[in-house]
């Protein structure tokens, strides 16, 4: 797709220009880390493009955490989403293949995913707990994106991904066409963060994941790390993938309401039945199943695997488990067997 | 606006069968068309109270009304039992794999039900009453705890009992525990699967009730020569959405909601703890 040249106060001036008219998210600094914050004038310039990706998935804009699924929603409004990295638009493939690509369409998720622009951004500093190289994503978009923008200099070359992108440039005069120079910073950049990548994960070996499948028994999960989960749930809600959730009545009056709200495989309540007998009664089962339904079950069910690399289940974790070493001691534990 | 598929369906209660001490039939008139293929479910709401999935126990071909048999378990079903006639309840379905019956041509059928698992096969068995044509015969094999545990009594003990001088059907009958009115046999539903007049071969057989029950009828099933791809389970789960999306119910990489509930033990047989 087309790549332009934009400075940064010329995008800066741009994206002022476009706050009336649209609600737009921006990651934003905050103790170390980066959190959306709606966009204003006042904290425009404060918008943070080079460094990774922010606290919360991008799947807070399509699937909140609560919301009503009956009655409908009347109005869903139309949002920018500035700064998403390559895992999480990977994430959103997963979200679609649930929420939209099935036979049975979730009308809310379906209507917010028509009405989002995507402004996604590469990831120039990765976190130590990030591992998208792992699961064979680059730390840079490459597709799902409406408008991608790269740091380099001080500006950005914008790729633009789609028309929805196309038509929100319009034919303003600040974005150029870029020259090779630029392409070949740009390449150079990219590659220095896949070698960072690679440096943070060096010790870790996930590349036979697919060899989990069918690793149910709870004795391969049996590990110490795994003995710190609390059943917190944090990994699952921190997740661009995790799509859980549990329906709620609260109708009255012969109207009927029902409430959607996340939920996590990890509560030992999730898949208990009215008999009182759940199919996971230990906390090892349950970390299997989360682990199983990431690298396998989303495997089968749609192709992808439901994990991006985004770290977001390590740096979140209460009982300071790392999935990756985790994982590397499970598939070594199938190998020994 | 596109079809939300959380909205369900208004239904008038229009009676609530008291069927044993712990098990109920609600007869239920939905305000608009409403059809299932036996081995379906539909989501119940009871307004206010909560959302619970079950099978329909009636004939797939009554068009009129729906009905479900439901064992009083928690706070969904403690509040169906206290239904009345003329409240407004809420489906929404019908879903997931129904029993195939187009594999069940020309074969024996054998239908085994324990309990409340007697609500889908009671479908399923009106179905191929239906249809009694395509099947060389049909054997069913109930078994309740005691006599009066027994749900569908007028049924089972009388009048589907008349269908087996007019078609090729005929009825095992046990209970864990008799009493001395009891006729029939003793014993666990196992029992009525000893000396089986059928050609196994030929023969599928379909299996519904408490996961114990399962477990054991399927082991009996395969000891006398039953293969695992001609046993059908009827599946059961913690459930929501029913249509593939909350990820609640699955056994494995298996949905119960949308490849089930309806499984053959050969699907099933190598997936975590399906015996609960």
């Amino acid at each position: 797709m087309e790549k332009l040249y934009i400075k940064l106060e010329d995008w800066q001036g741009f994206i002022k220009g476009k706050l009336e008219g649209n609600r737009i998210y921006a990651p934003v600094e905050n103790n170390n880390f980066l959190f959306y914050e709606i966009l204003n004038e006042k904290n425009l310039e404060k918008v943070v493009y080079d460094k990774a990706r922010t606290v919360e998935p991008l799947k807070i804009f399509l699937y909140p955490i609560k919301e009503f699924v009956v009655p409908e929603i009347e109005n869903i409004e139309n949002i920018v989403v500035m700064g998403v990295t390559s895992c999480d638009l990977k994430g959103l493939e997963i979200l679609d293949s649930v929420f939209i690509k099935g036979d049975y369409k979730d009308l809310n998720y379906k209507r917010r995913r028509e009405n989002l622009l995507i402004i996604s951004i590469d990831c120039k500093e990765p976190y130590n707990s990030c591992f998208c190289n792992l699961v064979g994503i680059n730390p840079y978009p490459e597709k799902n994106f409406d408008l991608n923008l790269s740091k380099i200099e001080s500006g950005f070359i914008v790729e633009v991904g789609s028309e929805k992108g196309k038509e929100f440039i319009g034919d303003d005069k600040r974005f150029y066409r870029i020259n090779e120079t630029q392409i070949k910073n740009l390449e150079e950049d990219r590659k220095k963060v896949i070698e960072k990548l690679e440096e943070i994960n060096r010790i870790f070996n996930l590349k036979d994941f697919e060899n989990l499948e069918g690793m149910y028994q709870k004795e391969y999960w049996e590990i110490s790390d795994v003995k710190n989960c609390v059943s917190c749930g944090s990994c699952t809600f921190n997740c661009p993938t995790c799509v859980c959730f549990l329906l709620e009545d609260t109708s009255d009056d012969g109207n009927f309401k029902k409430v959607k709200v996340w939920d996590s495989c990890l509560f030992p309540g999730y898949a208990k039945m009215a008999s009182g007998e759940t199919p996971r009664p230990t906390l090892y089962d349950r970390y299997a199943n989360r682990m199983l339904c990431k690298y396998w079950y989303m495997k089968d069910n749609f192709d992808i695997i439901g994990c991006t690399g985004c770290g977001r289940c390590i740096s979140g974790c209460i009982g300071k488990i790392d999935k990756r070493k985790v994982l590397t001691e499970v598939l070594s534990r199938k190998i020994k067997v | 606006m596109e079809k939300n598929i959380y909205r369900p369906i208004k239904c008038e209660v229009i009676d609530n069968i008291k069927e044993s001490p712990t098990i109920n039939t609600i007869v239920l008139k939905p305000y608009e068309e409403f059809s299932f293929l036996a081995g379906q479910f539909a989501s119940l709401t009871v307004p206010g109270i909560g959302e619970a999935p079950f099978t329909p126990s009636s004939s797939p071909f009554d068009k009129e009304k729906i009905e479900f048999t439901v064992m009083k378990t928690g706070r969904v079903t403690e509040k169906i039992h206290e239904l009345k006639k003329g409240e407004i309840v809420g489906i929404r379905g019908p879903y997931g794999r129904p029993y195939p019956l187009e594999k069940f041509k020309d074969k024996e059928v054998l239908l085994v039900g324990g309990g409340v698992g007697l609500a889908p096969i009671r479908a399923l068995f009106l179905a191929l009453v239906e249809t009694y044509k395509d099947y060389k015969k049909i054997v069913f094999c109930c078994g309740a705890r005691t006599p009066s545990d027994y749900i569908y009594k007028e049924l089972i003990f009388d009048k589907w009992q008349k269908l087996c001088e007019k078609i090729p059907l005929c009825f095992r009958i046990t209970v864990d525990k008799r009493d001395e009115n009891w006729k029939y046999m003793e014993g666990v539903v196992t029992v009525t699967l000893s000396n089986l007049d059928m050609d196994i071969k030929n023969s599928v057989a379909i299996v519904c009730g408490p996961p114990i029950m399962m477990k054991f009828t399927t082991l009996k099933l395969l000891e006398i020569g039953f293969s695992e791809e001609n046993i059908y389970l009827s599946m059961e789960r913690k459930m929501y959405c029913g249509v593939g999306h909350c990820r609640h119910c699955m056994i494995g990489e298996l949905f119960v909601c949308k490849d089930g509930p309806v499984f053959t033990y050969q699907e099933l047989k190598d997936k975590p703890n399906i015996w609960v």
